[in-house]
């Protein structure tokens, strides 16, 4: 293509110097070439398909591939021939080496991705037919398919709609063969296109049957970046999920929700110490389950939850989950410890309806022996916990477990213990460092020391992690749970009240309770470290425009989330359904109907009404002095059908208007112009028409 | 028997799906019916990219790739229809043709008419039988537009413009849309005159007197320049005494007997043995002789009988006679 052009003539050298800003505004003020500005154009729609992938691939790749770009626009731009290929293949061979060094593999997503993106920029160099463009313009469908891999929020599909129609622009620009019409005209040409596709695309969308993916195993990389509870609890552990913002999962109450405070979602209980990690009590193969008594009261909350890929089995259930739970599509198990999780690991948005009691009594009246393992406790470590907590017990010989627990909760909140993102590092016994050097921990911290102190005298107890909390979002009344609400609390065993929930942290630091995360600490990054945070304050703020502004955001990603990345097998079914319910109904389907027939007949008229308005008074006049037996024929001019219509037995003035009308409509439609004006030689041709009748 | 089948498949093809029509008069529109529409090769192309998007998307549960997806396929759509409306109620009409001589290009001027409110861009014309087509014409909004068709002629008589298919691919060049049209234009093919040119035939008349065979080279002296004297009979010795620039005058050599040598092209004249396209390639050699020599020439032909004249209507007469020869009733 480019090829085939010409070398641009050298410009005669000006005896002015002139500068280089001057020389490159003379270039631009000149007319560019049509092959010039084309390939420029498909150039930038190219840059733009390309653009965001910047984000995640190494640099290298990036960088090569924005060379090979400004290559290709110098070669477009200064007339060059293009590389030949034994330059090409060797750099590209170079690249797939480099590609397979920087990821080990030429498969998987990410590496996929990156041959993509270079595999684009070097067919820009490659480019000599018509064949050779349809395929630029095809990888670059694909490339933007891809960067959805990455992102697929609201800015990143805005951003992609914007580089479709740059892409379709530059596939139109090659298709004309004559005059060019300018950019602009181009772009809406292109936006037409879109706008007549956008209803189809809505109701392929909608419509298509859609089959639950993937269609066969994913690449290991490609749920890249998703995090969520860990089955173990190590001081840290929490603490790093804390500073996420990714969202968990966000929840609607179905009918009345429940205060903050009540909001404890229960994914993992860990009951086994090694003196620094927490991990699940292994399940022994073969063993009787338990018989589970639970006593609930009152009616279940219901609510539905949609969970975000975690990559992980555990679903974050509130407590305490009413049972018979269902989860279509997935295979799940449930423990002795009142956790949930599914078979296999969650990698895409889930979408579930739960209930559950908030007051329960779980397994009263046990057998006290049956309770021995949430007593354990290693060996060697702690000791001075341990001594601790013989001493508490010695104090009060007759106290049961609530009153041992208040206990140690006193000690959280009166000695000084403080409630901190960042602790400093702990020793081999972590619980001693704890509670009599650094004082100062997360959730985790005081979650671990208080079910070792319960243990160490003698109340059976074990941690369990979730969630805590939830912002509500006024806009749609969702709840959002983030990665940083992940919390960590306490149960403790007594006969008589089976299972009861214990929250450390609420004793130090209330108000992540009462209210999240967010407030009770102050966030050492917000605002990007900017150092007028603390005082403006705003997004801590639930009623400043910030806040409100943040509310309307969340929500319509929220909506976004349900009804276009999410919209699965399932939720096509429903939302059919629900279609089919709503066109059932004689008013809803008479109302389609009207609108129908009234977008047919606007059309019909359009279409009958002819392109001028002049023919269509003409054509009208003709019509009207057929039905009097003198249709014009087909090869009789305004002037000889006037002639002809002389001879029809009529009024004077009829005859008159006739004449009037056929000598003005002469004149307008093959004269130079009357005296009047065209609107009001029209208006005056109206009036004659009528004259004519 | 496979080949008669074929035929006829073909031929039923052609009349019922294509609408192969013969020749309409008048200026024919191109109704939605008569424009049909096919993928390209690379819209076959863009419909496996889609496949192949679709299963990306499936695969990686991308919903916003199901957008995209969807979004690329109904472009294509849109592509489809917007292709069709391209060439769909476009008007064409006839224009003037220029008659020729057997064995030259006769050339058919088609217009274009767009009386709609969109450009129509990228309209290739060309005759079916010559595979794709290779003129391309824009059709501005309520503007039209002419393109000129050529056809070998191969012999006498009315050469009726073959069928022009009409092809579009834009917008996007993902459809082919075409339309076949039979114009009802005809150009008028004299016969090939005869090469080399024979002598022109003695004028009976001009031998009795004993003039020469045409009086052409009886000298008789000069005049003064008439326009339309052939540029060889300017006396360019008598010219060159009196330069033009210094008020000197054109002159002629004036030649007698032209008038008394009546020259006469008579078909019943040339030998009988002779073939009959022969008779008339000589006929047709002599006419352009004449005209070009500015001999007033009288002509007979069966029943045409034109009296001694010159000129483009008694030549374009003659030669009209000539190619429509044995052919008037058709």
């Amino acid at each position: 293509m480019s090829s085939a052009q010409p070398p641009a003539p050298l410009r005669p050298a000006t005896a002015m110097p002139r500068s280089a800003a001057a020389a490159v505004r003379g270039r631009f003020a000149l007319p560019l070439t049509r092959d010039k500005a084309d390939t420029l154009l498909l150039l930038a729609a190219a840059l733009m398909v390309l653009a965001p992938h910047a984000a995640h691939l190494p640099l290298w790749i990036s960088a090569l591939a924005g060379i090979t770009l400004l290559w290709r626009a110098a070669i477009a731009w200064l007339g060059k021939r293009m590389p030949p290929v034994w330059l090409l293949v060797p750099i590209a061979l170079a690249a797939m080496a480099g590609v397979y060094l920087t990821f080990r593999t030429l498969l998987g997503r990410d590496a996929g991705v990156a041959m993509l993106v270079l595999l684009l920029a070097f067919k820009l160099l490659e480019m000599h037919a018509r064949r050779d463009l349809f395929v630029v313009i095809f990888l670059s469908f694909f490339v933007l398919l891809t960067s959805f891999l990455y992102s697929q929020t609201i800015p990143a599909a805005l951003y992609v709609a914007v580089a479709l129609v740059v892409l379709l622009t530059a596939q139109l620009s090659f298709q004309y063969t004559g005059a060019v019409p300018p950019l602009r005209q181009r772009l809406r040409t292109s936006l037409k296109l879109c706008l007549l596709a956008a209803p189809l695309a809505l109701l392929m969308f909608v419509g298509f049957p859609r089959i639950q993916g993937p269609l066969w195993g994913l690449p290991g990389d490609a749920l890249g970046g998703k995090t969520g509870l860990s089955d173990t609890m190590a001081p840290g552990t929490l603490s790093a999920l804390a500073q996420s913002d990714e969202v968990a999962f966000r929840v609607r109450f179905l009918d009345r929700a429940p205060t903050q405070q009540q909001l404890y979602w229960r994914s993992i209980v860990l009951g086994d110490y090694d003196g620094r990690t927490w991990t699940r009590v292994p399940r022994k193969r073969g063993l009787q389950r338990l018989e589970i008594t639970i006593q609930a009261r009152g009616a279940p909350v219901r609510y539905e939850t949609i969970l975000e890929a975690s990559n992980t089995r555990w679903l974050p259930l509130l407590e305490l989950a009413a049972p018979h739970f269902q989860l279509p599509g997935h295979r799940l198990r449930d423990s002795d410890e009142m956790e949930l999780y599914t078979v296999d690991p969650i990698e895409r948005r889930l979408r579930y309806q739960a209930g559950a009691y908030l007051d329960v009594t779980l397994q009263a009246g046990e057998q006290p022996a049956r309770m021995a393992r949430w007593l354990e406790l290693p060996a060697g470590f702690n000791p001075r916990t341990l001594a601790l907590a013989q001493q508490l017990r010695a104090q009060r010989p007759d106290a049961d477990a609530a009153e041992l627990s208040k206990t140690v909760l006193t000690r959280f909140r009166t000695q000084n213990y403080r409630y901190t993102l960042e602790p400093p590092l702990l020793g081999r016994d972590a619980v001693d460092d704890f509670l009599f050097g650094s004082k100062a921990g997360f959730c985790e911290h005081y979650a671990g020391a208080y079910v070792v102190l319960m243990r160490a005298m003698g109340v059976a107890a074990r941690v369990v992690t979730g969630y805590q909390g939830g912002e509500r979002n006024p806009v749609d009344g969702y709840y959002t749970v983030r990665q940083s609400d992940a919390h960590a609390w306490a149960e403790i065993w007594t006969t008589q009240d089976g299972w009861q929930r214990v929250d450390p942290t609420a004793a130090v630091a209330p108000e992540r309770i009462e209210r999240s995360l967010a407030r009770a600490l102050p966030r050492p990054s917000g605002f990007g470290g900017f150092a007028l945070a603390p005082l403006l304050d705003l997004q801590n703020d639930p009623d400043s425009w910030l806040a409100q502004l943040r509310y309307n955001y969340a929500a319509l990603n929220n909506s976004w989330n349900q009804w276009v990345l999410d919209y699965n097998p399932d939720r096509q079914r429903s939302f059919l359904e629900e279609l089919g319910a709503a066109l059932g109904n004689w008013r809803t389907a008479l109302g389609a109907a009207l609108v129908a027939a009234l977008l047919w007949a606007l059309r019909w008229r359009r279409a009958r009404q002819p392109a001028d308005r002049l023919d269509g008074l003409y054509a009208a006049f003709c019509r009207q002095q057929a039905r009097h037996g003198f249709a014009r024929l087909p090869v009789e001019g305004p002037h000889s059908y006037a002639a002809r219509l002389r001879s029809m037995p009529a009024s004077e003035e009829k005859h008159a208007a006739m004449d009037q009308f056929l000598h003005l409509y002469g004149m307008l439609k093959y004269g130079a112009g009357g005296t009047e004006s065209r609107t009001a030689s029209l208006a005056t041709l109206n009036t004659l028409l009528s004259l004519c009748r | 028997m496979v080949a008669a089948l074929q035929a006829l498949y073909r031929k039923g093809r052609d009349q019922w799906l294509f609408q192969l029509r013969e020749a309409e008069p008048g200026t024919v529109t191109l109704t939605n019916r008569r424009v049909f529409i096919v993928p390209t090769r690379a819209g076959l192309a863009f419909a496996v990219l889609l496949l192949v998007m679709l299963i990306g998307a499936l695969n990686y549960s991308l919903g916003l790739g199901f957008a995209l997806t969807f979004f690329a396929g109904a472009c294509a759509v849109a592509d489809m229809y917007l292709t069709a409306k391209n060439l769909a109620l476009l008007q064409l009409a006839p224009g003037r043709a220029q008659p020729v001589f057997a064995g030259e290009e006769a050339q058919f001027e088609l217009h274009l008419l767009n009386r709609s409110k969109q450009d129509r861009y990228a309209v290739w014309l060309g005759f079916q039988a010559d595979g794709e087509p290779r003129h391309v014409t824009d059709v501005a909004a309520g503007g039209s537009s002419a393109v000129l068709l050529t056809v070998r002629s191969s012999e006498r008589g009315w050469l009726a413009a073959p069928r022009v298919r009409l092809v579009t691919r834009f917008p996007l060049g993902l459809f082919r849309a075409w339309a076949y049209w039979r114009p009802d234009a005809r150009v008028l093919v004299y016969p090939a005159p005869e090469l080399p040119a024979p002598a022109l035939p003695s004028s009976g008349a001009a031998s009795e007197d004993g003039h020469g065979t045409v009086g052409l080279d009886n000298f008789a002296g000069i005049r003064s320049y008439q326009p339309g004297d052939p540029l060889k009979h300017l006396a360019w010795r008598q010219i060159a005494r009196h330069d033009p620039a210094l008020g000197g005058q054109l002159v002629s050599k004036h030649f007698e007997g032209g008038a008394v040598a009546e020259l006469c092209l008579d078909f019943a004249a040339l030998p009988l043995a002779m073939d009959l396209e022969h008779k008339l390639a000589r006929m047709a050699s002599w006419v352009l002789q004449a005209e070009q020599r500015t001999l007033p020439y009288s002509f007979r032909l069966a029943q045409h009988d034109y009296g001694p004249a010159l000129g483009d209507a008694h030549r374009a007469a003659c030669l009209r006679a000539l190619a429509l020869f044995g052919q008037e009733g058709r």
